[in-house]
């Protein structure tokens, strides 16, 4: 099992070339358990998790690692605990899977030294988790969309972080790619107590997925807590501007969000029907 | 379990298959830059005997010998391997840090800027070959920082710091033009060397700053090969690696730009070298390893063998940049085609 | 009625700055003629300038000096306006803010092909210096956009330049390898590398006229279904306009113009872009106008550069290729600076 940090985003404020997106937020990330980060577009939650991957600097503020301010910790040592899904990342021409996996291994070795037994069996494990073995030797290019991101997922998981960052790892991905991985997440959290923090944009994946949710509006933490608490309509109004019924979900025992819109409304349409017969 | 065993053995054996390839194609390339250095010093008007040419090189005193290899051919020699190796070391890293084949020194005139930088301390200056060589280095850098300082800002774009290097190019290759027609340097010879590359002339006491600084450097640009594989992957996977992508870039352009400006203060802008090194090794030795050693070789093969043509194989003798802009036109117009049809523009 | 004299004003519309840009043009090409005769390794002043120009009778060397200036003025006012014409045409075919025929390599290709001929044809007459370079201009361009177009997105701006740089650059190695064991006999050597106007004489000038006159009408005639071209494709054949012939032709104009002024001044790059983005400035965007202005512009600024160039190198001069080559090159990394990348 993975050991136990403390994770901590102190009064961040952090932005973009003068514009500012996150308002003196605060989160604390709950230990060897999966949390996502939910809310509108524009509300920062990209922007959080990239400076909490330390990819921003934040102008206000500071994250710390077991108490320690991680911009403080030597970026390779940092990269052993702490590992980030990249998004759009560059694949260079012509490298096998098994190389890129191999990529994820840097933090773990030294310049002269190839790569050693525990590297192979990272690499190997990696590729067992994602169920992308069967490529090993096969170029990324030859790869379908799903399958790439697989692979970008094990370089992750071969890096054999603690903390483990997922900015959208699903977006463009068939429905069936999404759950899978979500799955696969899960297992490497239950498996191996991985601390995982995802950022995703469908709210009904999330509710099911997540240990902890944190909502976000606006640049600011309006809500956090475990899923059956967080998730209610009135969250759902604040942050999304969307009328909604809040249900039980018939597979799993968590929330499930049912939109209410202005057509296909029983409740509103009702008595129109009656009118026809 | 049994499965992560086979899935184990499966990726080690196909890693080490590449390995093999690759210390295989390292090994033959240095055989080959071996025997190009041989031949550079046996053949000539004179073909002396490998005796002969040892004895020289341990300082004996060989008749004809000598003067012809010890001062003539041995600084040649020198000049083409170092320069080569520097261009195809600097060029390669370029490429990859730049992620694109045509963002190489040649094209963005960091050559350029070092030669003009050259240009002027010799014709204006009159200086001596330290304040040259150290003049070039500032020409390379200030070169960069010009282009990196133009194509900043928000709409960053490789495309555009490309187009801005044509650019500056063509202005640097003029002030080198002006510069030559006030010092009225306009014998083709010194031309040539200016503006395509040329190992004639050169000179051992010349040639200490850029061999120096190659074998200084080179270890400093291994170590940090392994960072450059990790920017490969852009900018977030890196940086989620443990790689200070700031620091590992500043530290590689300095190093590539160092060296590539010595060797352009000594032989001159060597047309095409730097472009075409790093896309040959690539294809020679395989991706997965840090090819910057291969790349280094096939700039000094390229250098070497394209100094030879130009002196043996037809009636007039041709500088080594213009083997070299003529070997690598193919190969340019192939690898555009190529990089069009990808899309990667 | 009202409907009527509206649309019938659209159609006479000239550019609201035209009669304001064009006299001074005017003017300053008049300035720089005169510029053109009187500076130089030899300073003329306004009387003996006077004397070359109006009374052939008064043999004093200044006077001479002036009449070998009228020869050369001309000639850099003939390649200006060529080169200028042959920019803006080439911008327009390609919709390429950038295009200019040393940018994209037709210049170098075009110079090639002369050298050859002399090197290995023993050509000597400017007619056929002419036809050679024109061939080897429509080589280079059809070489440079057939690289340039493939792959996605066509023949943007900076696939285009990159395979006009790539190609420029390759050329310019064989023209340097033809020349290298002949440099005894070319001591024309660096005009085929640089061009410059120095070499222009009145048989050069009677041979350019045809081809500048032809280059020019083909300018004028395509002006209004470039200005559709300039629209997009789809658009333009909306309106009426074949698309691939109207691109044919002003390509095929542009190319004549560049590869005349190859074959007698040599390589002389950024003229057709500085003159082109000058016009665009002043006047606006309508190509009926922008293409016979930059005939105008085009002749102005390759003589101030000759001027230029003739001060600078004096008592040699500094070939005009390489005054616009640092003047020209500044302008390209502005606009390649301000452009918006998705333009290029």
């Amino acid at each position: 099992m993975k050991p136990t940090h403390t994770f901590q985003a102190e009064s961040i404020t952090a932005g973009y070339d003068k514009k500012t997106i996150l308002h003196d937020v605060s989160i604390d990330i709950p230990s060897n358990k999966i949390s996502i980060i939910i809310g509108a577009n524009g509300c920062g939650k990209s922007t959080l998790l990239k400076t909490m991957a330390r990819l921003i600097k934040p102008t206000a503020g500071q994250i710390s690692l077991d108490g320690k301010p991680i911009h403080k910790i030597p970026p390779k040592q940092l990269a052993r605990v702490l590992g980030l899904l990249p998004q759009s990342p560059i694949v260079p021409e012509g490298i096998t899977v098994a190389d890129l996996v191999g990529r994820g291994r840097f933090p773990h070795q030294t310049f002269l030294k190839g790569w050693s037994k525990k590297d192979y069996e990272a690499v190997a494990e990696a590729m067992e988790i994602m169920n992308i073995t069967e490529f090993a030797d096969r170029n990324i290019d030859e790869l379908s969309g799903g399958q790439r991101q697989r692979v970008w997922i094990a370089m992750a998981l071969a890096q054999q972080t603690d903390i483990l960052f997922l900015d959208e790892p699903t977006t463009y991905l068939d429905i069936t790619y999404q759950v899978e991985i979500l799955d696969l997440l899960t297992d490497l959290n239950r498996k191996y107590g991985t601390t995982i923090v995802m950022v995703l944009h469908d709210i009904n994946l999330s509710a099911r997925y997540a240990d902890h949710i944190f909502a976000l509006h606006k640049g600011k933490l309006v809500a956090e807590g475990a899923p059956s608490e967080v998730i209610t309509s009135s969250l759902i109004k604040d942050i999304f501007n969307l009328e909604c019924k809040v249900i039980e979900d018939p597979v799993s025992d968590s929330p499930s969000v049912v939109p209410i819109g202005r057509h296909h409304n029983k409740a509103v349409e009702a008595p129109n029907k009656a009118v026809i017969v | 379990m049994m499965n992560e065993t086979i899935s184990i053995n499966t990726i080690m054996s196909s890693r080490l298959k590449r390995r093999r390839r690759f210390i295989m194609m390292t090994s033959v390339l240095a055989i080959l830059s071996f025997a190009l250095c041989c031949a550079m010093l046996m053949l000539g008007n004179t073909i002396y005997p490998i005796k002969d040419v040892i004895g020289v090189l341990l300082g004996e005193e060989v008749k004809g010998a000598t003067f012809t290899v010890g001062t003539l051919r041995l600084p040649r020699m020198i000049a083409g391997v170092f320069a080569g190796f520097a261009f195809g070391v600097g060029g390669y890293i370029f490429q990859t840090m730049l992620r694109n084949p045509l963002a190489n020194p040649n094209v963005i005139g960091i050559t350029t800027g070092s030669s003009a930088a050259a240009v002027f301390c010799i014709i204006v200056l009159h200086a001596s070959n330290s304040v040259v060589s150290i003049a070039s280095v500032i020409g390379g850098l200030a070169t960069v920082l010009v282009i990196y300082g133009l194509s900043k800002g928000s709409a960053f774009s490789i495309g555009r710091l490309i187009l801005i290097g044509i650019g500056l190019q063509a202005m640097l290759n003029a002030v080198i033009s002006y510069l030559m027609l006030i010092g009225r340097e306009s014998d083709i010879p010194t031309a040539m060397r200016w503006l395509s590359g040329s190992l004639n002339g050169a000179k051992m006491e010349n040639l200490y700053p850029l061999v120096i600084i190659v074998l200084l450097f080179t270890p400093i640009i291994l170590f940090f090969g392994k960072r450059l594989e990790m920017l490969e992957l852009g900018e977030q996977a890196a940086t989620s690696l443990g790689v200070d992508t700031n620091k590992t870039r500043l530290i590689l352009i300095i190093s590539s730009v160092l060296i590539i400006a010595l060797a352009t203060a000594a032989t001159g802008p060597i047309a095409f070298v730097a472009f075409l090194a790093g896309p040959i090794a690539k294809r020679l030795v395989g991706v997965g390893f840090s090819n910057i050693i291969p790349a280094g070789l096939i700039g000094v093969i390229l250098v070497l063998g394209a100094d030879l043509i130009g002196q043996f194989a037809f009636e007039t003798r041709y500088p080594v940049g213009v083997i070299t802009g003529i070997l690598g036109a193919p190969y340019l117009i192939y690898l555009l085609i190529r990089i069009n049809r990808k899309g990667d523009l | 009625m009202n409907n009527v004299s509206v649309s019938e004003k659209k159609q006479l519309h000239i550019p609201r700055n035209f009669i304001r840009v064009f006299i001074p043009l005017l003017l300053l090409l008049g300035v720089c003629i005169l510029a053109s005769l009187a500076f130089g390794s030899r300073m003329i002043g306004w009387g003996d300038l006077l004397d070359g120009l109006f009374h052939p009778d008064v043999q004093s060397h200044e006077a001479n000096v002036v009449r070998q200036r009228i020869v050369r003025t001309i000639f850099s006012l003939m390649c200006g306006a060529a080169l200028g014409v042959s920019g803006s045409l080439m911008q327009s075919v390609t919709r390429n803010p950038i295009a200019d025929p040393s940018i994209l390599g037709v210049n170098t290709g075009a110079s090639l092909f002369v050298v050859c001929g002399i090197a290995f044809f023993n050509i000597s007459s400017a007619n056929q210096y002419i036809w050679l370079a024109i061939l080897g201009a429509i080589l280079t361009a059809i070489f440079v956009f057939g690289i340039g177009s493939m792959g996605s997105g066509g023949a943007t701006p900076l696939k285009l330049v990159l395979a006009g740089a790539a190609t420029s650059a390759i050329l310019s190695s064989l023209v340097v390898a033809v020349m290298i064991p002949r440099s005894n006999v070319m001591d024309q050597f660096r005009f085929w590398q640089v061009g410059s106007v120095g070499a222009g004489n009145w048989e050069s000038i009677k041979t350019f006229i045809p081809f500048l006159i032809v280059g020019v009408l083909i300018a004028i005639f395509t002006g209004p279904a470039l200005n559709a071209l300039a629209l997009g494709d789809e658009a333009a054949r909306g309106l009426g306009v074949r698309t691939g012939t109207i691109r044919l032709v002003a390509a095929l104009g542009g190319v004549l113009l560049c590869g005349a002024a190859t074959a007698l001044a040599g390589p002389i790059g950024f003229i057709g872009l500085l003159a082109t983005h000058v016009i665009r400035l002043l006047i606006g965007p309508d190509l009926r106008y922008i293409i016979p202005m930059s005939a105008l512009s085009g002749a102005i600024i390759l003589t101030v550069s000759d001027v230029l160039g003739r001060l600078l190198g004096s008592p040699g001069e500094l070939e005009v290729g390489i005054v616009t080559a640092f003047v020209g090159a500044p302008i390209l990394i502005l606009i390649t600076m301000k452009a918006k990348m998705r333009a290029l």
